[in-house]
């Protein structure tokens, strides 16, 4: 008897796992159906011209690619204030900021134009592509520098590291890596037959990708010299460059005053556009650069206003 | 010869107690040797009180984050409580020896997943559903209250479960022969004798939630606003500190600082709340 309840029970449960399963499945359906739709609409209004709410994707405040963002397109008030409107989703790095502007329709962000891939789609400004030699020939204006920053004493080694850089060939790699070179300087020549030692460098995450491959070029070079790369943000490479605790540091940003103050100075290695980067379904390839403004003001907040 | 042993042993215990306690002193020390200068600064009711935080326009109100982290919490402990409260019982009174070999390495291994997996998870998971559900950007207080909901779980199964288990079964029986179900037993006698042992399980879990940074920077939005719905983006505590504090120089790392003496205060209250609750159920 008691048995039989058991059997019973078990069948009822089973039933109700099975009817659960049947919900969450006839859900599932229900959602993708749903995405199905979506598709087509977003689709359709290839054709009529986008629309929906824009969500806005920044990066957090003081980071060296939104300062840079903020003060080269005007999103700053007459006292360089920075105006980026509060409703903003702020990411803090560039791979969440990526992830994001890919799987949501309605993004807009930026990113280093050196990070760009097909995940997202680098829009037009003011009718130039991101790119590059855009940067370089100074019609796609939106780029900032990538400094290395020296204390007040440069070791011999460190200097020679830091003329590897500035030369044809130190900047043919910071063009291989998607970034622009800045100087015109000649091939590279050792300061001495029998370089041997170590250069750390340490600093920017921005920097940090080409600055590990001017390290191997140069390691490859010079086979005595060991360059170790750190990578921090510019603050703590600024920082440990005042401090000694490296030889070089990083930054993706200008110094601020209460570092200059401290001796150090900076020598710009390379110039990186910043791309502004939406979905890819997103019907919109072009922008202006005051339509950018507004839409991180928080003045224009639907993209059917763009069109 | 026994006794030089036992003073070495005593010196050496004594001295790796003693780190650990220097070690929260020395933070201590630090937190509010860096922090309060900058308070003061700034000014206790704008910083407390204020609602704008703008770094650059030396404006640095934390009122949006405090009320974001309290709200993230709440909305964890609203999802965290009711399941882990169940789960509890379940495990300690209702599943077969069977089940619980199945579920106990289950929960276990819940708390062992980093935390910055359930981050990655709720990106690129729970934010396109929240997206696809809500027609909103998804980035928002219910994607990290229910992350948060999660990760709070195994804490508070396992402190709960442990109380439960702790109740004399002279209660159960006593109830039992009251003529009380095996249901009504549990929930009527034994739940309400464990109270003060879940209490501290969920306070464990408030302190979980409260001090949680990597997942919930990669989903809550990060805007410095007060929210006015759970599907607006938030901004709290600890990541408004992790966001910034790369950057950032001067008075704006020192605000930061300061922020996390806010926090420090908080999680103080929490522990003592904690021990208080301790205290009582081990009466």
């Amino acid at each position: 008897m008691i048995k039989a309840k058991k059997t019973k029970l078990l069948a009822l449960a089973l039933a109700a796992v099975c009817a659960f399963g049947m919900f969450a499945l006839a859900g599932c359906s229900g959602g993708s159906s749903d995405s199905g739709s979506a598709d087509s609409s977003s689709s359709e209004s290839t054709t009529e011209g986008p629309s929906g709410a824009i969500s806005v994707i920044s990066r957090e405040d003081g980071s060296g690619t939104r300062g840079a963002f903020t003060e080269l397109f005007g999103v700053v008030d007459d006292n360089d204030v920075d105006l980026t409107t509060t409703s903003a989703v702020i990411t803090n790095s560039t791979a969440v900021m990526m992830t994001t502007v890919a799987g949501d329709p309605n993004a807009i962000g930026y990113i280093s134009l050196g990070s760009m891939d097909d995940s997202v789609k680098g829009v037009e400004i003011d009718g130039v592509a991101p790119s590059a030699e855009g940067v370089k020939d100074g019609s796609y204006k939106v780029s900032r520098p990538f400094n290395v920053v020296t204390g007040a004493e440069v070791s011999d080694l460190a200097q020679d590291f830091l003329n590897y850089i500035m030369s044809s060939d130190g900047q043919a790699i910071i063009e291989e890596e998607g970034y622009v070179s800045v100087s015109e300087n000649g091939a590279y020549e050792p300061s001495s037959d029998s370089l041997s030692g170590t250069v750390s460098v340490a600093g920017s995450s921005s920097v940090t990708p080409v600055m590990e491959a001017l390290a191997d070029a140069y390691m490859a070079v010079n086979p005595d010299v060991t360059i170790e790369v750190n990578q921090s943000d510019s603050s703590t490479g600024v920082q440990n460059a005042i401090e000694g605790v490296c030889d070089l540091g990083m930054a993706s940003r200008e110094l601020k005053d209460s570092e200059t103050s401290q001796g150090v100075s900076a020598t710009v290695i390379a110039q990186d556009g910043i791309a502004i980067i939406v979905n890819n379904d997103n019907p919109i390839s072009a922008l202006t650069s005051d339509q950018v403004k507004e839409i991180f003001l928080g003045n224009v907040t639907d993209w059917s206003e763009l069109a | 010869m026994k006794s030089i042993k036992e003073t070495i042993a005593k010196v050496l215990f004594t001295a790796a107690a003693g780190i650990s306690i220097l070690a929260v002193a020395l933070i201590c020390i630090f937190l509010f040797a860096s922090g309060l200068p900058a308070i003061g600064e700034i000014g206790v009711l704008d910083f407390l009180g204020g609602t704008t935080w703008r770094p650059a326009a030396d404006q640095y109100g934390i009122l949006p984050m405090i009320i974001g982290s309290v709200y993230a919490t709440i909305g964890a402990l609203i999802i965290g409580i009711p399941i882990g409260l169940f789960a509890a019982v379940y495990l300690s009174r209702f599943a077969s020896p069977r089940v619980k070999r199945i579920l106990t390495p289950g929960v276990e291994l819940l708390a062992g997943i980093p935390s910055v997996i359930y981050g990655f998870f709720g990106l690129v998971v729970l934010v396109p559903l929240i997206r696809e559900v809500f027609n909103v950007q998804g980035m928002s207080l219910l994607a990290a209250s229910i992350i948060l909901g999660i990760m709070i779980l195994p804490t508070i199964i396992t402190v709960a479960r442990n109380a439960i288990d702790a109740v004399p079964d002279s209660y159960y029986e006593g109830a039992l022969a009251l003529g009380a179900d095996h249901e009504r037993s549990v929930f009527r006698v034994l739940v309400p004798a464990a109270t003060s042992g879940i209490m501290a399980g969920v306070v464990l879990g408030v302190g979980r939630a409260i001090g949680e940074t990597m997942a919930v920077v990669m989903i809550a939005g990060n805007q410095a606003v007060i929210p006015d719905s759970i599907l607006d983006g938030v901004r709290t505590l600890t990541t408004n500190i992790v966001l910034e504090m790369g950057y950032a120089a001067d008075l704006h790392r020192e605000a930061l600082i300061a922020t996390a003496v806010v926090l420090f205060v908080f999680v103080l209250i929490i522990n003592i709340v904690f021990a208080v609750l301790n205290g009582r159920s081990k009466r």
